[in-house]
């Protein structure tokens, strides 16, 4: 027996064994998906789903970055996924392994071709809007019954912010996110990669950080669910869950969510397949699953986001369809903004400039 | 002689593959460039061009960077005092818990023992969240000085430098407690008597006899507590505040949020550095300690 | 010229130094000292001897203030010493362990006592350098206690003790931890500086030697109760009791029956088939009374042949021989099963020994040579 054919049986020895155990690996954020989905994946292909969450793009980036992450399918945000891209962390989509394709909604996919030109990489699973969440009795109490808990007013206006600091507010802890917001305030391009203007975001945020609780992306679900803050810039979904929980909860507390009328942030969480994944084969067999219309209704149905599937949207249930928070209608849909990586000085010198701006160093 | 050198050698292998490896990586890194890439930095080493051309890409470009942005000595020197207050917290918490467990009944003596130790067994995570539902606004801690009319509306203590200082004299007093108990344990209480019996009071003898006495451990409580204090992040970041500035954030930040892996090895480095100073003190201590006791 | 007698105990006008009176202590339930009255005289050395467990450091840690009484006062120049905690006592310890200060300078150790003073700077120099000529350890000052040999840290524990020039030096144990030629050494030279410096010492000890060498007056002690409180030769020679006398060097008790035979003489009835014991006793007995003959065995002289005028008589054989190089033990058994031991100086060489094992011998003894004790 040759060196070579020795080798040959080793590989097939190996792809044989891992033939009976087939399995894909996905990484998905934490609280995500209908769990039922999975289950269903397991039974329709005969694959074992190993389903694994995060909690921050920063953390999945590190692992892309680093490689050898051992995943088949993740799923970073719009801008990050462009600079993993760019890094040359995913492998192109085989499309002609995506049946479900047609699916997609060109609306969405127009912009995330921003990130990913002609979404050669990924595929949209939610989008959302940055914005407002706010315990509206409490706010009424501080700000009277006008406030105006639908524009960047009531959290970059210093005086407004004054009033709400003694019931609470916090603001997410990402400056890719407030940079943009603060921008769009003073009427500025929030997707702007001028150092010059991005700078401007600095006064804006110094003149309210006194009043500001807490900057962080995750604490405001239960602080405000459960009143310990009135007002908080966060993620549409996550305010939207944290409206639940309250209700759930029953004690009182109610919660609206607002994309700002000077206009939003629009993100999109995409799924893609590192370049490195053990198994691409299944990769695209649980993209083309959850490109499936109805299973991505459920997905939808289940966590309050909107997704970039077309087909999927006469199964949605009525009061996620329905709710211009989730479903922003079309004049709210032209309002909406995206931003994309900044470049790595930029990048350092907003990094810099949040640090500064929560540290007053 | 071959098996003597080997029991010898195996010490410095365990500090050479677990140590010096991993730091020398970690100093590449912080002389590299970072990069769009996969890992994030520039060069790769590469066997086609040498060694020689990879050293000439490599330089202290990061290291210049932490001095101009006055970031990074600040944060240093915020981490450097944070360390010191609560390393002295822990100490004004743990001695006299240590003095009352090696002053207490000799059959109580385990079971103090083990309540300090007790809290090892649960997560670190755990107990930091488990704080954070104590020290919050609605908080079990506001709601009962509430309850007593001790204060009319809540103390907000979560997510300042109370609340960080609170979480590291909690985490790491038993790091305190261990080292101050078992030098007090092994003092003489005649020696107690003596001094009392020579015209001491109760304070004085404290002062000039269990103090001085007890100072071995008092110094490896302290640095225990110091050295992991300095670069700690876990508890700043779920207890403190936004402006609690300590290196360990600032690393994080730059690893994750700038992922410019090189000057987060540039921080680390001169992090390391920092802490090389206390170590070697300790070690000093240490060694001095049990020369005394030979 | 006469040398004037040091017997305050004798003299009735004397006041005690440190007065017990009625003392009891108790630990829960034990009792460790049971209703004790003891005066203890100034420039005394005054030993407390007893077995472990006896109440003998209870006491001295009482004079020190470690302890306070249960029931009864313990005065100090007449004055109650109970609410004065032990940094204000006029009264100094040297510690069983030495409890020497490990992190200070011998130099240190001893003036830590003057330094608590508040005395000038010069005065307790002047202070520690008489304490380390006193007990000749000027080359040593500057060492650390664990730098110094132990019968060197003995002397820094006495100086140290010294060094505030109490009115009452307390000793527990103080020659414990030395060997035996150290131990006699050290307790000539206690027994030196006590005398130079004038100081009533209290010394506690196991070692009944010890107490009987250094002290003017020896306290027998036994759970926690004073048995016996006289001079060294009293107590040797006049036991009040079958414990002291058993408690103080080798004796021999022979039980027996008391017979009235003439003033301060009885007979003492012993063993089935021996012959009566003549005893003169200053203690009297009623006839028949139970007694106990204490006799030393120096006192009890050992021959070959029967001696023509002793008073007490009795034939054995060698049944053991304890050599101690200057003297030896006879261990002789009588016919009655009963053994008496019986020493001689050993003024000639092994070789030329009278006796041997199962020689039979005689052992003789005067009238006056043993006392007879109740119990």
């Amino acid at each position: 027996m040759t060196l070579k054919t020795m080798t040959l049986t080793a590989i097939v020895a190996l792809s044989s064994a891992a033939a009976v155990a087939e399995e894909v690996r996905v990484y998905n954020w934490s609280d995500y998906i209908d769990e039922d989905l999975l289950t269903k994946f397991e039974e329709e292909t005969g694959i074992d789903l190993i389903y694994d969450v995060f909690d921050s793009n920063e953390l999945l980036e590190t692992k892309m970055l680093a490689g050898g992450s051992g995943y088949d399918v993740v799923v970073p945000t719009g801008s990050f996924l462009a600079r993993q891209i760019q890094a040359g962390a995913f492998q192109p989509l085989d499309k002609s392994k995506l049946s479900n394709a047609a699916n997609m909604w060109e609306v969405i996919e127009d912009r995330t071709a921003r990130y990913d030109p002609d979404n050669v990489y990924s595929i949209n699973y939610m989008w959302g809007t940055t914005g407002i969440g706010a315990n509206l009795a409490k706010v009424k109490e501080v700000l009277g019954d006008d406030a105006p808990i639908d524009s960047l007013d009531l959290v970059f206006n210093p005086d407004n912010m004054a009033k709400l600091a003694e019931c609470g507010v916090y603001f997410l802890d990402a400056p890719d996110e407030m940079i943009p917001a603060a921008l769009k305030y003073i009427g500025e391009d929030p997707n702007s990669m001028d150092a010059d203007v991005v700078a401007k975001a600095e006064p804006v945020l110094t003149a309210v950080r006194p009043h500001v609780k807490k900057f962080h992306s995750s604490e405001y679900i239960n602080a405000l669910a459960n009143g310990d803050i009135c007002v908080a810039f966060g993620w549409s979904g996550d305010i939207l869950q944290a409206r639940d929980r309250a209700a759930e909860a029953d004690n009182g507390v109610e919660i609206v969510y607002n994309a700002p009328k000077e206009g939003a942030l629009m993100w999109f969480d995409q799924m893609a397949i590192p370049v490195d994944a053990p198994n691409p084969e299944a990769a695209h067999k649980f993209l083309n699953f959850i490109m499936e219309a109805q299973n991505m209704a459920a997905a939808s149905n289940y966590v309050y986001y909107a997704n970039g599937n077309k087909a999927s949207q006469e199964f949605l249930e009525e009061d996620v369809i329905g709710d211009p928070a989730i479903y922003p209608n079309e004049e709210t849909l032209q309002n909406l903004y995206i931003k994309e990586a900044y470049p790595p000085k930029v990048q350092r010198k907003a990094t810099r400039m949040w640090t500064k701006v929560k540290s007053g160093t | 002689m071959m098996r003597r050198f080997v029991l010898i050698a195996i010490p410095y292998l365990w500090l050479l593959a677990l140590f010096l490896v991993p730091f020398a990586i970690v100093f590449k890194i912080a002389l590299s460039d970072a990069a769009i890439a996969r890992p994030p930095y520039f060069p790769q080493f590469d066997w086609v061009e040498g060694i020689g051309a990879f050293l000439a890409e490599l330089d202290f470009e990061n290291f210049v960077w932490l001095t101009e942005d006055d970031l990074y000595w600040k944060a240093y020197l915020s981490s450097l005092r944070i360390a010191f207050i609560s390393t002295f917290l822990t100490l004004l918490v743990g001695y006299p818990m240590a003095y009352g467990m090696a002053r207490a009944p000799e059959e109580w003596r385990p079971t103090l023992m083990m309540l300090v130790i007790l809290p090892f067994w649960t997560s670190f995570l755990i107990r930091v969240y488990a704080w954070m539902g104590i020290l919050s606004n609605e908080g079990l801690l506001n709601q009962f000085l509430i309850w007593t009319g001790l204060i009319d509306s809540p103390l907000t203590i979560l997510n300042t430098n109370t609340a960080v200082y609170i979480g590291i004299v909690y985490t790491y007093f038993p790091f305190m407690i261990l080292p101050i108990y078992s030098a007090l344990e092994r003092l003489d209480g005649s020696l107690i008597e003596a001094a009392e019996d020579l015209g001491c009071s109760r304070l004085q003898a404290f002062w000039l006899v269990t103090i001085p006495l007890s100072r071995a451990g008092i110094i490896a409580g302290c640095f225990l507590v110091f050295i992991p204090t300095l670069g700690e992040f876990v508890i700043p970041s779920l207890l403190g505040g936004s402006d609690t500035l300590m290196i360990g954030k600032v690393l994080w930040e730059e690893f994750f949020s700038n992922r410019d892996w090189p000057v987060a090895s540039a921080v680390a480095v001169v992090l390391l550095l920092l802490l090389i100073v206390p170590i070697v003190l300790f070690q000093r201590n240490q060694q001095k300690q049990q020369e005394a006791e030979q | 010229m006469t040398i004037p007698v040091f017997e305050p105990w004798n003299d009735p006008e004397a006041k005690p130094l440190i007065q017990f009176q009625n003392v009891t202590k108790r630990f829960g339930e034990f009792t460790a000292i049971d209703d004790l009255t003891l005066g203890i005289y100034e420039r005394e050395f005054f030993a407390l001897l007893g077995p472990s467990g006896c109440g003998k450091t209870t006491m001295m840690r009482m004079l020190a203030g470690f302890e306070t009484p249960t029931d009864g006062k313990i005065y100090l120049s007449g004055q109650d010493i109970a609410p004065v905690p032990p940094n204000k006592r006029l009264v100094n310890m040297m510690f069983q362990s030495y409890a020497l200060f490990p992190h200070l300078s011998i130099w240190d150790n001893i003036a830590f006592g003057l330094k608590r003073e508040n005395k000038p700077k010069h005065d307790i120099e002047e202070r520690v350098q008489e304490m380390l000529r006193l007990t000749r350890l000027e080359k040593f000052a500057r060492r650390k206690p664990h730098q110094i040999s132990g019968g060197q840290r003995q002397r820094v524990a006495l100086a140290r003790s010294l060094a505030k020039a109490p009115k009452l030096l307390l000793l527990d144990e103080p020659l414990g931890a030395l060997d035996k030629k150290l131990r006699q050494d050290t307790q000539f030279e206690l027994m030196d500086i006590q005398e130079k410096t004038g100081t009533t010492f209290v010394i506690v000890t196991h070692d009944q030697e010890e107490a009987m060498t250094v002290a003017s007056r020896v306290a027998v002690m036994d759970n926690g109760k004073l048995v016996q409180v006289a001079t060294p030769d009293r107590i040797y020679e006049n036991p009040n009791s079958v414990y002291v006398a058993d408690f103080i060097g080798d004796v021999n008790i022979i039980e027996g029956t008391a017979k009235p035979t003439g003033p301060d003489q009885y007979d003492i009835t012993w063993k089935e088939g021996a012959e009566p014991l003549n005893v003169k006793s200053q203690n009297s007995f009623s006839d028949g009374q139970t007694c106990h003959l204490a006799i030393r065995p120096e006192k009890v002289t050992i021959s070959a042949d029967k001696p023509a005028d002793a008073d007490n008589a009795v034939q054995g054989r060698v049944l053991d021989i304890a050599y101690l190089g200057n003297i030896s033990t006879y261990h002789v058994e009588l016919p009655t099963g009963a053994v008496i031991k019986a020493q001689t100086a050993n003024t000639r060489r092994i070789a030329r020994r009278a006796f041997t094992w199962e020689d039979p011998v005689w052992l003789s003894w005067t009238a006056t040579a043993g006392v007879l004790l109740a119990e």
